[in-house]
């Protein structure tokens, strides 16, 4: 693995390249470019809170800037591994003329959608910043120092899985479309729409606690959560059927534990991925 | 003897698929039982090509040269045997394969030198000549779309050429484009030999193979028939068309390009 690491690195240039490449053929006829990319998570938050807040009516305090901290990540993970199911074939004639290692690919679209990430953040910051400012918002608290920690956890975590998904989609293209399903179900199990404390009260009237370690487990749900909880002050004030849901302080264990688990995926995705990734120039 | 490129007994073989893409469902379902034939791409290649060498591989389709030239540039892994090569390689692309449409002729160059290995640096030294060989000064900052097949194909090659790699792969490319650029290529491919570096090119076009190269080599059904002086191997080529031709009623491949 040293000496695919050093041959990666021989060719950064090229990585640089095809994600530059990405971001800019995706924007190149549009005039509003990047706004588009912000365009679609703002829209569907404003249509959960609308729907949450006056259809459904439940009762939670600033919920839009809850859900958004949460819904931002999600979009990256869920653009950066469907553009991954489709990178290699996309890539088909270059694959089967020229040599150079197979994996910048995977690595292209989950660096091209981190940049995507990133630029949102800094959107999401100042949306916090003039709530703060104008609004009497909350204060942004040291604790959101933690950002880049969790966001390389998690960038960790992507490209691990994409490694898995670009390499799977060369010899079954119905992964693409099984991972499609799995995202629109994961999306509602993970806690973007709505705080873990929620699947915690659930869970504990079941009397099993061990499952809420076991649902932190998940890296999303953890990291979902830890965003939550390190950008935004502690909810108050939300109620289920007249039963008060206290805000819980963030576990730093089941962070941890997320980490050892996406590092771990990482590091076994790079090596399916190598072992298969000479096979790609004849399948293709 | 120091080589450039070392192949000693290669073969290849290719597993053939009913379906190109399989399915999760029919992988599932099928029951493995020698479904999957295998076919041999190259069988028992061993091949020495000395520094400064401009080898031509000629041959039928199907014969095994494209093949040969992926192994040779690390597209393709060897079933078996094993491929040497020493220096930096640079393939010439057919046209579309490493030029973005949306991208500028600038762009493109810079994307085409990083997949060669390339970095910032080594690009930068190199832009100016890449761009006056492609005699494309007035559209280099033009998409590649609006570009002709003649100006991509000039594009291509300059930047093979000018990035100066110790080994130049060819597929079949020199066919397109005017006659006075042709010229322009097979001086600069001259100027390439006598710098020293290597050359391997796939080709039909024997008139082209025997006016480039000094060495030959013949693949038939993924084997070497013959290896030796251009004018030979051609010559032995040709007879073994007509040779078929007699009984077979296969044609005699054109040389025109």
């Amino acid at each position: 693995m040293a000496d695919e690491l050093k041959e990666l690195f021989r060719y950064r240039y090229l990585l640089l390249q095809l994600v530059v490449r990405d971001i800019k053929v995706r924007y190149k006829n549009s005039l509003l470019g990047f706004f588009w990319s912000l365009a679609n998570p703002l829209l569907q938050v404003a249509t959960i809170t609308v729907v949450i807040k006056y259809v459904m009516r439940l009762e939670i305090p600033n919920y839009s800037a809850y859900l958004l901290v949460g819904y931002l990540p999600w979009m990256f993970f869920q653009m950066a591994l469907l553009d991954s199911s489709q990178v290699v074939l996309a890539h088909r004639d270059l694959l089967r003329k020229v040599y150079f290692p197979r994996e910048v690919l995977p690595l292209s679209v989950v660096m091209a959608n981190l940049a995507h990430y990133v630029l949102a953040m800094v959107v999401f910051f100042a949306y916090l910043l003039f709530y703060r400012l104008f609004l009497h918002g909350a204060p942004i608290g040291v604790t959101a120092l933690w950002l880049p920690v969790l966001m390389a956890i998690q960038t960790a975590l992507v490209i691990g899985l994409a490694f898995f998904i670009s390499c799977l989609n060369v010899f079954y293209e119905d992964v693409k479309y099984l991972l499609t399903v799995l995202l629109n179900v994961f999306f509602y199990l993970t806690p973007v729409m709505y705080p873990a404390e929620l699947v915690y009260a659930k869970l504990a009237q079941l009397n099993s606690p061990m499952l809420y370690q076991l649902y932190l487990l998940v890296p999303m749900n953890a990291l979902t959560n830890a965003y939550r909880k390190t950008l935004l002050p502690p909810f108050e004030g939300l109620t289920i059927k007249g039963t008060p849901i206290p805000s819980q302080p963030l576990d730093w264990g089941t962070v941890a534990a997320a980490g050892v688990i996406c590092l771990s995926i990482a590091a076994a995705g790079y090596a399916f991925f190598n072992a298969r990734k000479w096979v790609f120039a004849e399948r293709v | 003897m120091d080589y450039a490129i070392n192949l000693n007994k290669v073969s290849k073989s290719f597993e053939v698929m009913r379906e190109k893409h399989t399915s999760l469902k029919s992988a599932l379902l099928s029951v493995r039982r020698g479904r999957s034939e295998r076919v041999l791409g190259l069988n028992n290649v061993t091949l020495s090509i000395a520094h400064g060498e401009t080898v031509a591989v000629i041959g039928k389709n199907g014969s095994g040269k494209s093949t040969l030239l992926r192994i040779i540039g690390r597209v393709y892994r060897p079933t078996s045997g094993s491929v040497q090569v020493s220096g930096r390689m640079s393939t010439m692309l057919a046209l579309a394969a490493g030029f973005h449409p949306e991208l500028t002729g600038r762009e493109n160059i810079y994307f085409n030198g990083a997949i060669m290995g390339l970095g910032a640096s080594d690009l930068a030294g190199k832009i100016d000549k890449i761009i006056d060989f492609a005699e494309l000064n007035d559209f280099i900052d033009s998409p590649v779309k609006t570009y002709s097949d003649g100006m991509l194909m000039r594009l291509g090659f300059s930047i093979a050429v000018e990035t100066d790699p110790d080994i130049l792969l060819i597929d079949e490319v020199l066919a397109v484009g005017d006659a006075e650029f042709q010229e322009k290529c097979y001086g600069r491919i001259d100027a390439f030999k006598h710098a020293g570096r290597t050359i391997v090119f796939v080709t039909h076009d024997l008139e082209a193979a025997k006016s480039v190269a000094s060495r030959a080599v013949w693949l038939s059904a993924g084997e070497v028939r013959g290896d030796g002086d251009t004018v030979q191997v051609t010559a032995q080529y040709l007879d073994s068309l007509i040779h078929i031709g007699q009984d077979g009623g296969a044609r005699v491949e054109s040389g025109g390009g």
